[in-house]
């Protein structure tokens, strides 16, 4: 019910079968493992194979989040610890929201912590944002040719500040390439949104 | 664009044979002003950069066909300016226009601008006016009507992801926004060829449009294209360098016959999806091959491209997108050698 809810971007059945389980007893950390991040993969699954397209990601997207608007707080109380936790933000001097938004949906589906910094983010925020609390992987994410050399200084700045190695970093967006990863010595690419939870997942070989 | 440029064109356009194969690049503020050694600030406000910089760029590749031609653009921010979106601006960084719609809801609120008076747009038509006496001079002519798209520019108004999402759930009032959009669209269009008679081609950008599936499409992208092309010129010009497999298959029913499409697909698809209606622009890899690779990886991938082709009809050779930041020279000049070698 909750999964099919979602993999139709359904937001108030989503939202309303995910209350329903919470009322029968279903355990948070079990509605995320069984119910949203299957349905989330499936989206992925039907993205990649050109069925869904990004107004369907979005809405699947969309329910996810609702969904975790009631269970962050149970979780929470119940002291259940997120998959790892991953700060997202579009680099600096770029204001393109949708790739990120989307991978931040994806990846809570997924059974990530995210915490988003939104668009146009300095290396400085990114950094501040590590050394707040425990992070294990940061994405960046960039629309335009001309805001990717961000993606660069970005990773630069955190080998600066000497915290390089406590993170994985993760790029994507329209211009990125997999060589262009390499080049400015990112962790790992992912082409699609959908594809970054099993780049997320091999990152941190789990 | 000169009038020999212009009859190849419209003979692709119309299917007849040509050998060597003509070859066209979309070239606008990401990749012009930077190439001719200006900031793209500069480029946007100052009209004899403006001029200067694309005269260079044509006599640099007098082989080739520059499209659309003296784009007087300030690149997204063009239309949305006209709906009182803020343009925000960087010395040398692509404008970005701000979203003016906080809520579906707010559409209702949103009119129609008028495209002589409101935003950018008068800024545009005096730039060409202004420059058209030594645009003509220099053996050129206004020829196309340029403008985003139905679908881009609503996304602009509304903001990307906000925009997709309210097309599911909003649709009426996504219809309702794309109408007053389009009706703004097809008076903008209007008032170009009013103002310039020489011009006969529609283009316009939507890279929207692909991020839909084709019910969608239908929905939500093909009313409102055939609206914007429905005036009476020989060439409709479209680019959506997006995935373009859904929407391939209408943009006939929209009267598009010429699609400069990205790299995502190959151009065999493309003719098959679109059964070979639509001459094809494209599609060598902008940015990992035109724009960073060497010369002989462009001359690889044209080869490649050639190669894999049976019917050359209704094709013009190049870049899957428009012409990307950085491109230099020489790759700009092997693409174009490569092609005359092998299709002369």
């Amino acid at each position: 019910m909750l999964r099919q809810a979602v993999i139709e971007g359904d937001v108030p059945a989503s939202v309303s079968a995910a209350r329903t389980a919470l009322e029968k007893g279903v355990q948070p950390v079990d509605l995320i493992s069984q119910g949203i991040s299957p349905a989330m993969a499936e989206v992925g699954r039907l993205f990649e194979e050109g069925e869904y397209f990004v107004p369907e990601l979005l809405m699947a997207a969309r329910a996810t989040k609702e969904i975790f608007v009631i269970l962050r707080p149970l979780l929470a109380q119940a002291g259940s610890k997120p998959m790892a936790h991953v700060v997202l933000g579009t680099v600096q001097g770029d204001l393109h929201d949708i790739g990120k938004n989307l991978v931040a949906a994806m990846l809570e589906g997924g059974g990530f912590e995210v915490t988003d910094l939104g668009v146009d983010v300095p290396p400085e925020r990114f950094i501040a944002a590590v050394k707040k609390r425990p992070v294990q992987i940061v994405g960046l994410s960039a629309l335009l040719t001309t805001t990717m050399p961000a993606m660069k200084t970005t990773i630069e700045a955190f080998r600066a500040a000497g915290i390089r190695e406590q993170i994985k970093i993760m790029v994507g967006g329209a211009p990125v390439t997999s060589k262009y990863a390499e080049t400015i010595g990112a962790d790992g690419y992912s082409e699609t949104a959908a594809a970054s939870v099993d780049l997320a997942r091999r990152l941190l070989a789990v | 664009m000169n009038d020999l440029q212009w009859n190849t064109l419209v003979s692709v356009v119309r299917g007849e044979g040509f050998s060597p194969l003509p070859t066209a690049f979309i070239i606008d503020s990401p990749w012009l002003p930077n190439w001719a050694g200006h900031t793209i600030l500069d480029y946007f406000t100052d009209d004899r950069i403006f001029l200067d910089d694309n005269l260079k760029a044509i006599r640099a590749f007098p082989e080739t066909i520059m499209l659309p031609g003296f784009w007087s653009e300030y690149g997204m921010c063009t239309e949305p300016s006209a709906f009182g979106s803020v343009s925000m601006w960087g010395e040398d960084e692509f404008p970005f226009a701000k979203k003016v719609l906080r809520s579906p809801a707010e559409v209702e609120l949103l009119e129609k601008p008028n495209p002589r008076k409101h935003g950018l747009l008068p800024f545009v038509i005096k730039r060409l006016q202004h420059l058209q006496p030594e645009i003509e001079k220099a053996g050129h002519k206004i020829r196309f009507a340029v403008a985003r798209g139905p679908l881009n520019i609503a996304s602009f108004l509304m903001g990307t992801p906000e925009f997709l999402e309210a097309i599911k759930t909003h649709p009426e009032l996504m219809h309702r926004l794309l109408d007053v959009v389009t009706d703004f669209l097809v008076e903008w269009i209007a008032y170009q060829r009013e103002v310039f008679p020489s011009i006969d081609g529609i283009f316009l950008l939507d890279d929207i449009v692909g991020f839909v599936s084709r019910r969608d499409c239908e929905k939500f992208a093909l009313p409102y294209l055939q609206r914007a092309y429905a005036a009476d010129v020989t060439v409709k010009f479209f680019h959506n360098d997006a995935p373009c497999k859904a929407s391939a298959p209408l943009l006939e029913s929209a009267g598009i016959n010429l699609l400069n499409f990205g790299t995502q697909h190959t151009v065999a698809e493309m003719k098959g999806w679109t059964n070979n209606r639509i001459a094809l622009m494209g599609n060598i890899p902008p940015r990992d091959v035109l724009a960073e690779g060497t010369p002989a990886d462009v001359a690889c991938s044209v080869t490649e491209m050639l190669s894999s082709l049976d019917d050359r009809s209704r094709l013009i050779v190049s870049c899957g997108g428009g012409m990307p930041p950085q491109a230099p020279t020489e790759n700009i000049r092997a693409l174009i050698a490569t092609v005359e070698e092998l299709t002369r």
